[in-house]
């Protein structure tokens, strides 16, 4: 048996060094989890931090004079029927819907029959290099306090620049104003200044909030319309007008 | 890895795995840290990508749509350098299945949404439809790899490895 001692000594060494090792492993596996864990948790702190520092109360953004706090109304108030549109510059189908629906639009809200709660968001700014999106409802809140949004919003759609591009640059912006009547010094200034960028972002952050995930979006009395035919449209609203 | 495991894999693969490790990891990691990246220069739309899903309560939204980019990114850093992998793929594992099961859902109520999974804020371009299948297949691979790393975490040129010293080689 004695013989044995030092064999078995060893053995129980080295079996003990092995078990040391690997508790030694796991201890260093826990704290390196706990770490790993700690800075995946103030990433996501980071962010939140990031994003609600740039998130301003109403009252931190001007609203331009004429406009609510989601869009503007044109139109008579009173009007029985309300057509919500949520239209982004930059999208070329809110062009063609512009194109196709707009004169029908122009004559309902002309005699009465809608008004309608017009939402320039900025849903594709990822779309231009230069914000476009942001840039192109920034001007058109100048153009509101300017009382030429309609026609400005038209020159917009008219003269859209391609997605993926630079967009239109804030002097071919101001320029459109001055075609659509706003010629002013103030306007050509809220326009470089992007003024109504506050706005924008607002009613933007509102309009996903009611749901509202692409544009064209078309609601009529609340009701959203799938089909964006002219015909289809009217008769969505037709269905709404008090007889 | 612990040496004394049994491992049903034969000799050939046990001396690929930690090279096949290394790759999926750093892979894996490239897509979080671009998924990431896409999203953190606007989170406003990162938010309304989230808020598209109408899957979370309100209160909730902006938290996952601002911490998620970040997130992602960390996630990724993590798995590029190889610390603590186990954790970081099981991490993933979960946020994939979370991912998957967002689509999937979306795709059942019939929404007509983007997944945002790389920027964008859930809103279809022109003319667009829905890429629910492909973007489940997407996610599924990722989690396939995900749940591969989480079996086998230990691979070459990881700060785990240095952590753990060079006797615990897998």
């Amino acid at each position: 048996m004695s013989s044995k001692g030092p064999k078995r000594a060893r053995a129980v060494s080295a079996q003990r060094l092995a078990q040391q090792r690997a508790a030694e492993r796991r201890r260093r596996a826990l704290v390196a989890g706990a770490i790993a864990a700690a800075v995946l948790l103030v990433s996501v702190v980071i962010g939140i931090a990031v994003y609600t520092s740039r998130d301003k109360a109403p009252d931190e953004f001007a609203i331009p004079k004429g406009a609510t706090a989601t869009g503007v109304v044109v139109g008579d108030p009173k009007a029985e029927v309300t057509v919500d549109l949520y239209v982004d510059y930059l999208c070329p189908i809110c062009k063609e819907f512009e194109d196709q629906a707009g004169a029908e639009l122009d004559k309902l809200v002309a005699d009465g029959t809608i008004k309608i709660d017009y939402h320039p968001v900025a849903y594709l700014d990822r779309l231009s290099s230069t914000e476009y999106s942001t840039r192109a409802s920034a001007a058109a809140g100048a153009a509101i306090e300017a009382g030429v949004f309609d026609e400005f919003t038209k020159q917009l759609f008219a003269n859209q620049p391609p997605e993926g591009g630079a967009g239109l640059s804030n002097d071919t912006l101001i320029e459109l104003g001055a075609k659509a009547g706003a010629s002013s010094p103030e306007f050509a200034q809220a326009v470089r200044d992007q003024k109504f960028a506050g706005w924008t972002a607002a009613l933007t952050e509102a309009a996903s909030k009611r749901g509202v995930s692409g544009t064209p979006t078309v609601l009529v009395d609340g009701q959203r319309v799938e089909n964006l035919s002219v015909d289809a449209l009217k008769a969505a609203i037709a269905k709404n007008t008090p007889q | 890895m612990n040496t004394s495991a049994p491992s049903r894999l034969s000799p050939a693969w046990l001396r690929w795995a930690p090279w096949i490790s290394t790759a999926l990891r750093v892979a894996l990691g490239a897509v979080w840290v671009i998924a990431g990246a896409s999203k953190v220069a606007d989170l406003g739309e990162s938010v309304r990508a989230v808020r598209a899903y109408q899957l979370l309560p309100e209160w909730a939204v902006p938290a996952v749509g601002a911490g998620l980019p970040f997130l992602e990114i960390a996630l990724g850093l993590l798995l590029i350098v190889g610390f603590s992998v186990r954790f970081a793929a099981l991490v993933s594992a979960a946020l994939l299945v979370a991912f998957i099961a967002g689509i999937v859902s979306a795709s059942a109520r019939g929404l007509q949404i983007d997944c945002g999974c790389f920027g964008g804020g859930g809103e279809l371009g022109a003319g667009e439809q829905p890429r629910y299948g492909a973007e489940i297949a997407r996610d599924a691979g990722l989690l396939a790899v995900a749940g591969l790393l989480a079996w086998r975490p230990a691979g070459r040129f990881s700060v785990d490895r240095w952590i753990a010293g060079s006797e615990v080689d897998a």
